[in-house]
């Protein structure tokens, strides 16, 4: 297969999604007749749509979304990495630790918005400490799974051909073995921290998707809102097939 | 035996003394793998290890190997008692244990680049091994591309490029068909007749232990000790069908056999084996 034909094959189920989803919003309108200010029809959401394109405003908001999530995710990676790395090489650090991390897993970001705000105030640093949390987990766990989950025989064929330091046998044995399960992690928590920016933008913010969604609820502009919540999807899709491609890239069990 | 290669080699023997194994166990019993044993292999010597399952035979490789410590005993390499795992004591595993992440020529230079070896002249080394191995054509080829045997191959190559002075295998070849298997068996003999080493070598099949090695060492049921000693005094490439090689045959199958009934007996009778 050539390689327009495979990406016309990976695009087209998302087309006929988006039709879809078109075609019973039509209906849901036609037959309701729902207030425009309730439920727009999807022309008027696609003229919202084109408008914010054109004007660059949906640029400034996806892109200023996105800068926070890429900044809350590589402060996650940067500590849940090596975090991971410690607790699956050691059982006893992990024994240690990993009750603490179990407390605070099951916590949604959601609950840490008024911490958030108490401790950083309404600027960016609070709306990323947000995103930080739903991206910190994923990483984590996947980490500490792949290093738990290399071959030990790896391990031991690793020892008799030089890796005679547990530095080195980690560096050229570990690492490598457990780093398709770690991007995975960070492909997820990218996934999950995209999905917290509502949450992270609810609070004060004065520009991003969850802000134009927030914002079109009190003006009553849900074309608004549906603008908001297409763009978080799209870029949701586009955001994962990037990180598809760059893990087939870098995995060797891909 | 053939004469010896001319160049030197890298080639070490290995004392073993009263050494024995025991495992802590699940329950409160301890389990003995090993029954203390003494061994003495020459350098350039090939030894191949049989026994019935269970009987300690690698556990006793992997005493030699320096992942497991022994209970009782020592073992020497070159006079040197064996602590830990070492690049001078090579190993090729039954299940390949290539590292999935690296092709081919970096499988088999990954001990050379731990030795300190300049990156060219590191590959130029593996690839004079992977040819020995035939396996040129596949140097950039990820481990997950090749067959079985192909792996194995790799593996042969990977162990003798790092020049070390014992290789201990365990079943390399357990997982293979029965032609890629003999294939394999010249290969290795190929590679070890240019390549002096010393082998401790670890099999189930008779056949392959007469027609590889210089010394078949049978060991008993557990607790593993040994039970026959015996130097196999035929020239490479041996045949099969000879009658030197089947009385060879027929006096380890004789040995063999009163463990092998031991075993089913310890096993309650009507037990099957374990493999």
């Amino acid at each position: 297969m050539n390689a327009t034909a495979k990406t016309a094959q990976n695009v087209l189920p998302y087309l006929w999604a988006a039709i879809f989803i078109v075609v019973v919003w039509q209906l849901v309108v036609t037959f309701t007749k729902a207030h425009v200010a309730l439920l727009p029809p999807p022309l008027l959401a696609a003229e919202t749509f084109l408008n914010l394109v054109i004007s660059g405003k949906l640029f400034i908001h996806a892109g200023a979304s996105l800068g926070r999530v890429v900044a809350a995710w590589l402060i996650a990676a940067v500590i849940a990495i090596p975090l991971g790395l410690a607790m699956g090489r050691s059982r006893r650090f992990e024994s240690l630790v990993d009750p603490v991390i179990e407390l605070f897993r099951p916590i949604s970001p959601l609950a840490w918005i008024p911490l958030a705000i108490l401790w950083f105030g309404i600027g960016e640093t609070g709306k990323i400490f947000i995103i930080f949390i739903a991206t910190f987990f994923p990483i984590l766990l996947n980490t500490v799974s792949g290093v738990k989950g290399v071959d030990p025989v790896l391990i031991r064929a690793g020892q008799v051909l030089g890796c005679d330091t547990d530095q080195a046998l980690f560096r050229k044995v570990i690492l490598p073995a457990a780093m398709p399960t770690i991007v995975v992690g960070l492909r997820i928590s990218f996934g999950t921290g995209w999905a917290a920016i509502i949450a992270a933008e609810l609070v004060a913010a004065q520009v991003g998707l969850g802000y134009l969604i927030a914002d079109g609820m009190e003006i009553l502009r849900s074309d608004l809102v549906l603008v908001g919540m297409a763009a978080i999807g799209i870029l949701g899709v586009l955001i994962d097939a990037i990180f598809r491609a760059i893990n087939r890239h870098f995995a060797w069990n891909a | 035996m053939t004469a010896p290669e001319a160049k030197p080699v890298n080639s070490k023997g290995i004392s073993i003394q009263r050494l024995g194994v025991t495992f802590p166990g699940s329950g409160s019993e301890p389990v003995e793998a090993l029954r203390p044993v003494d061994l003495e292999i020459a350098p350039g010597e090939f030894i191949a290890l049989v026994g019935p399952s269970g009987c300690g035979k690698s556990t006793l490789l992997n005493v030699l190997a320096g992942f497991i410590q022994p209970s009782v005993g020592k073992a020497l390499v070159g006079g040197e008692p064996v602590t830990r795992p070492d690049i001078d004591h090579g190993m090729v595993f039954q299940d390949y244990a290539l590292f999935p992440w690296l092709n081919v020529v970096d499988n088999v230079a990954f001990g050379l680049e731990r030795q300190g070896m300049a990156r060219d002249e590191r590959h130029a080394r593996a690839r004079e091994f992977l040819d020995m191995v035939g396996l040129r054509d596949f140097v950039l080829k990820r481990p997950r591309e090749l067959s079985g045997g192909m792996k194995q191959r790799v593996a042969l190559a990977r162990a003798f490029a790092t020049d070390p002075s014992i290789i201990l295998m365990d079943e390399p070849f357990g997982a293979l068909d029965a032609l890629t298997r003999r294939f394999l068996q010249h290969q290795l003999l190929d590679i070890w007749q240019r390549n002096r080493k010393t082998v401790v070598f670890v099999t189930h099949s008779v056949q392959e232990a007469v027609y590889l090695s210089t010394r078949v060492v049978v060991m008993t049921a557990r607790p593993g000790r040994i039970k026959l000693d015996q130097r196999i005094e035929m020239e490479h490439p041996r045949d099969f069908s000879s009658a030197a090689f089947r009385d060879y045959e027929k006096l380890i199958y004789e040995q063999l056999d009163e463990e092998l009934a031991k075993t089913f007996n310890l096993e309650g009778g009507g037990g099957v084996f374990h493999d």
